[in-house]
């Protein structure tokens, strides 16, 4: 320090202050920068999976892409349900900022509806920001590109190519195959604490009934993604292929259904409200399950107006209840076959001992009546099943006691639900003496045993369970099990057939099916005239029903008693048949209920020789047997000729040496 | 040139050796700043020099080249002009008070036809000028404590209120700490600066619930709990602490950092530059970019201990206390530590008038060195 310069007696001081100060501020800047080197270590090194992983959620918007919904085939490969292309507007209200003017810029290219603008503003400030909703659907091709190329114009609005469920059969299958319908609050709650993703997508649809909502997950897939970098604004910057997630269609499941019975049913159970189910007697497969009145369930995957669903509900027929499964009827006299057997299995009854029917009989305190005034006269059992006489079954009921029938009645698989793997069976009853107990705490009083005898009273059962019954006793030795869905994704499921053998003795089968041969082919059966299949050498064997759904009085009793027609629909009685054919080698057993139809052998047997005949002719072996020229007879028959076509008018004999000749142990007269 | 070359009378005010005696580590250590600010700007822009590599280089070129200019100017010239410079910018800050053009909801530019003002900028360095030129004047004794200090308070307080008032929160306290840290520099007694720091963090929360604007107290809220509204208020800081999180150690690469290039990130040419940088170059670029801002903060504090005048020394240290406070708030807002008040990162941000204040400022710091022996006789803890 060359110059000095000291002016004030303190400046060496004011330095030294200053130096010591300066120091101490350095300190303080290096301090500061030491802390910000913290931050940024704590940042980027500690929490850099953190900021990364929201980073890369800034970049890349992963969109959804919802598979394709596996098919519903039947036995054959028809389509009971299927997907088409569905051309719709979404719109993400994040990335609107003003949702009033995209509407109306939307509703220049599309048509928008003042009332479904307010519905779309409910359901837009109803969902959640970043899940987008569906402003239009089902839109032409025209309409589609219209808004697609002025989609770079308005942000938020995406035109999208989806999938929509179709029905090609519309109502035939809506209460086996059920239907998709829009994701409720309620099936988001079940899908637990991380539901599918799809859930939330616009025009995804989860199934609510029957095969779709059974094997929901199945059919539904894995949803795709398909990445794409998106800046501040969600506008897309670029598409990442390689990021792409490919979505994994559903699984095809193929039923054992047959379209062509099933409609045929549905078109023969017409405007009547009942069942009809079709099983298959060796495999078990079920051919047909049909409910009618039905619905188309099309109009539930679009979405039901709440006018549509109330004239739904309300009808007094009931179309959305699956009569076939939920629906539990009387068996009435379709029962008598198990009665029959218990009776046959107790060894307390001789089948070729005579009951003598008067027409009614006095137990108790009060008569018991026989469908026919009158009476039948003498009748072993042949007789009593091909005539269907309820005093011959009272007498044998109250002999046997009912839980020697209610084990038959178990055994061929009443009062209990199947697995076919759909939900919805209900059950039934058969009762007995334990569940009198049970339930009402009371003995069981000998009336009841004549009720249950001819199928009344408090047994009920499903057309289901009447269908395997009709099965079991047809197949004659084997406690087989219905099989609806025959393959998920080509894998096979278990066949019905594997099933453990009935504890009763086929010549005690053979004897009760020989009554049903003769209810269907003997000239004096319930059923003759309705049961005549016109398919030569293939013929149906059958019980017919009648389920009383009222009391009649005995003033009405004497005053003659009220025919159906006179009744309100729902006082009229229920109208059951039963049937399986070929009789002499069964493939087929069918059920049908016809609710609050009137008698069995009028309403439901025709509608039960109408769908057994397609069911026939649809099988080839059968079809062949029908086709081939029958066997030339030793001495001349004259009547070959009058097998083909409607059945014979009675009472020509005809039919009679040709059930004769193919029946063993024949109907004897 | 030797020691001896420089000591013979007159040598010193020739240019060549002003020139020499200009410190070009601290002018290339500004020099790889700025740089590393035009390479930010070129990346966010999608590597290309517009719009705003370019400027930013031009900018600090010209900049540059006024510092160079300054730092040959007299420091006794920038002693005289020093009290004139602090009573121009006054007058403009009450210009703008009165007559000011509003923008963004703020009073900050006055606008005088060819080029917009903003009085504010001329503040900083008017105020550590003339607080300088007052405790040069000023005894250790005075300095410490005494009725005296009333004038530096004064100087302080009329620019910094005016500024307050605009509103612009962040350069009010800038140019209220860039006072503070002067007369704590001076000498100012620390148990009084511990009093003061003790009251003023006292008076903060009924400040902020009753004096700020609601934007304002926003901001503070929002930087205590950003998680609160990620899409509002608190949008700039979470995307801010993503880009930087992100980033990791080495960070994602020139040009690729996804926050800054598809706009996440705001601002992020001007007070988020940090960010990106942090970014595209993870942890070690920003412990780089920090060594060289301590480098220099250091550089420019070791200038003002080697004035032998005490202008010299305060004048160099207030523009470095100013320039160190640039640094830590733009720092910490970014890094989430502080609240977003719109203080850019000095040299590294795109903006022309900050770069420009700093530049002057540096101006002064680089004159004081090379006029270091220069002796300032007038002006014994006066006005004049």
């Amino acid at each position: 320090m060359s110059e000095p310069s000291i002016f004030f007696s303190e400046v060496n001081e004011r330095q030294g202050v200053f130096n010591r100060r300066a120091f101490l501020m350095g300190g303080l800047a290096g301090g500061g920068i030491l802390a910000l080197g913290g931050r940024l270590a704590q940042l980027q090194v500690l929490e850099f999976d953190r900021y990364r992983l929201m980073s890369t959620e800034n970049q890349f918007n992963f969109r959804l892409i919802p598979p394709p919904r596996g098919r519903i085939l039947d036995r054959f490969g028809v389509e009971l349900a299927s997907n088409r292309p569905n051309f719709r507007v979404l719109l993400v209200r994040d990335e609107i900022n003003d949702i009033d003017a995209t509407l109306d810029a939307l509703s220049q290219l599309i048509p928008i509806t003042p009332e479904r603008r307010r519905q779309l503003l409910r359901e837009i400030s109803r969902s959640p920001k970043l899940v987008p909703v569906a402003v239009a659907e089902d839109l032409t091709w025209e309409e589609f590109s219209r808004v697609n190329v002025r989609t770079p114009e308005l942000p938020g609005v995406t035109a999208d190519m989806g999938e929509a469920r179709v029905y090609p059969h519309g109502g035939a299958f809506a209460h086996v195959v059920g239907y998709v319908a829009k994701v409720s609050d309620r099936d988001v709650e079940a899908a637990g604490l991380n539901p599918d993703p799809l859930l939330h997508h616009p025009g995804f649809r989860i199934g609510k009934q029957g095969v779709e909502k059974a094997l929901d997950a199945v059919l539904r897939g894995k949803s795709g993604a398909v990445k794409t970098e998106v800046d501040a604004l969600g506008r897309e910057v670029r598409k990442d292929p390689e990021g792409d997630i490919k979505p994994v269609a559903g699984k095809t499941v193929v039923l054992s259904l047959d379209a062509d019975v099933q409609s045929r049913a549905l078109e023969v159970l017409g405007e009547d409200s009942g069942a009809c189910v079709v099983i298959d007697v060796q495999s078990g497969d079920l051919i047909c399950m049909a409910s009618a009145p039905s619905f188309d369930a099309n109009q539930f995957v679009r979405g039901l107006t709440s006018a549509e669903y109330r004239a739904l509900s309300e009808y007094e027929r009931r179309p959305l209840l699956d009569k076939a499964l939920s629906g539990t009827y009387p068996p009435g006299s379709t029962f008598k076959p198990m009665t029959a057997l218990a009776a046959l299995d107790s060894g307390m009854v001789n089948p070729n001992e005579t009951v003598v029917c008067s027409g009614q009989m006095w137990f108790g305190n009060r008569f018991f009546h026989c469908w026919k005034r009158g009476g039948h006269g003498a009748q072993n059992m042949h007789e009593a099943i091909k005539n269907s006489c309820d005093i011959y079954f009272y007498q044998t009921a109250l002999k046997i006691g009912p839980d020697r029938i209610a084990r038959v009645a178990e055994a061929f698989g009443l009062g209990q639900t199947f697995d076919i793997g759909i939900s919805g069976q209900k059950p039934g009853l058969v009762p007995s003496t334990a569940w009198k107990r049970k339930q009402y705490h009371q003995p069981w009083y000998p009336g009841e045993s004549l009720s249950f005898g001819i199928g009344q009273g408090a047994l009920s059962a499903n057309a289901l369970q009447l269908a395997v019954m009709t099965a079991r006793l047809a197949n004659g030795h084997k406690a087989l099990n219905p099989r609806l869905i025959k393959s998920i994704g080509g894998v096979e499921t278990p066949s019905g057939a594997a099933a453990a053998d009935l504890p009763f003795r086929p010549e005690h089968m053979e004897l009760v099916r020989s009554g049903m041969a003769a209810v269907a082919n003997d000239t004096t059966g319930t059923a003759y005239r309705a049961s005549q299949l016109g398919l030569g050498p293939v013929l149906m064997a059958g019980k017919t029903g009648t389920a009383q759904v009222r009391v009649i009085s005995r003033a009405e009793r004497a005053s003659g008693v009220r025919s159906n027609d006179s009744l309100p629909w729902h006082l009229r009685d229920h109208a059951l048949f039963v049937a399986f054919a070929p009789y002499d080698a069964p493939r087929y057993a069918l059920s049908i209920i016809v609710q609050h139809g009137g008698g069995g052998a009028a309403v439901a047997a025709p509608k039960a020789r109408e769908i057994m005949r397609v069911v026939l002719l649809k099988d080839a072996a059968i079809r062949a047997r029908i086709e081939s020229p029958l066997p030339m007879p030793e001495a001349p028959v004259s009547a070959t000729g009058e097998v083909e076509g409607e059945a014979p008018p009675p009472p020509s004999d005809a039919m009679m040496p040709a059930a004769a000749a193919t029946v063993s142990g024949g109907p004897t007269p | 040139m030797t020691a001896s070359a420089i000591t013979r009378p007159g040598e010193r005010d020739r240019l060549i050796v002003k020139l020499a005696q200009i410190d070009w580590t601290f002018t290339l250590v500004l020099c790889l700043i700025a740089a590393t600010g035009a390479a930010m700007l070129y990346s966010i822009s999608g590597l290309s020099w517009e719009p705003w590599a370019a400027k930013h280089l031009i900018r600090f070129g010209l900049c540059l080249a006024l510092m160079i200019v300054l730092a040959t100017v007299d420091v006794r010239i920038w002693f005289i002009s020093a009290y004139p410079v602090y009573g121009f910018g006054l007058l403009l800050l009450i210009a703008v008070e009165v007559m000011g053009d509003v923008s963004l909801g703020a009073q900050r530019w006055l606008d005088l036809g060819v080029v917009r003002l903003q009085p504010s900028e001329i503040m900083k360095i008017g105020l550590v000028l003339a607080l300088a030129r007052f405790y040069h004047g000023l005894s250790a004794e005075a300095a410490k404590f005494s009725w005296r200090l009333v004038v530096p308070v004064v100087l302080i307080a009329l620019p910094t209120l005016l500024v307050a008032h605009q509103p612009d929160l962040g350069t009010a306290v800038l140019l209220a700490a860039t006072g503070g840290a002067v007369m704590v520099l001076a000498g100012l007694s620390l148990r009084v600066v511990v009093a003061l720091a003790v009251t003023v963090a006292a008076a903060i929360p009924p400040f902020v619930m009753f004096v700020l604007h609601d934007y304002q107290r926003n901001r503070i809220l929002t930087f205590l709990n950003p998680e609160a509204d990620p899409s509002g208020s608190g949008y700039h800081i979470l995307q801010s602490k993503i880009a930087l999180g992100s980033g990791g150690l080495l960070g994602k690469g020139y040009g690729l950092g996804s926050q800054s290039q598809l706009n996440f990130l705001p601002e992020k040419h001007t007070d988020f530059i940090f960010a990106t940088l942090a970014e595209e170059f993870g942890f070690v670029g920003c412990i780089s970019v920090l060594l060289l801002y301590a480098a220099a903060i250091t550089i420019a504090l070791r200038i003002a201990s080697i004035s032998h005048s005490h202008f010299g020394r305060l004048g160099a240290a207030g523009v470095t206390a100013t320039f160190a406070l640039y640094v830590m708030i733009n720092g910490a807002m970014v890094m989430g530590l502080a609240p977003v008040v719109g203080v850019p990162m000095p040299l590294l941000s795109f903006g022309g008038t900050v770069m420009l204040t700093v530049m002057i400022g540096f101006g002064l710091v680089q004159s004081v060195r090379v006029h270091r022996y220069s002796e300032i006789t007038s002006g014994r803890g006066t006005l004049l």
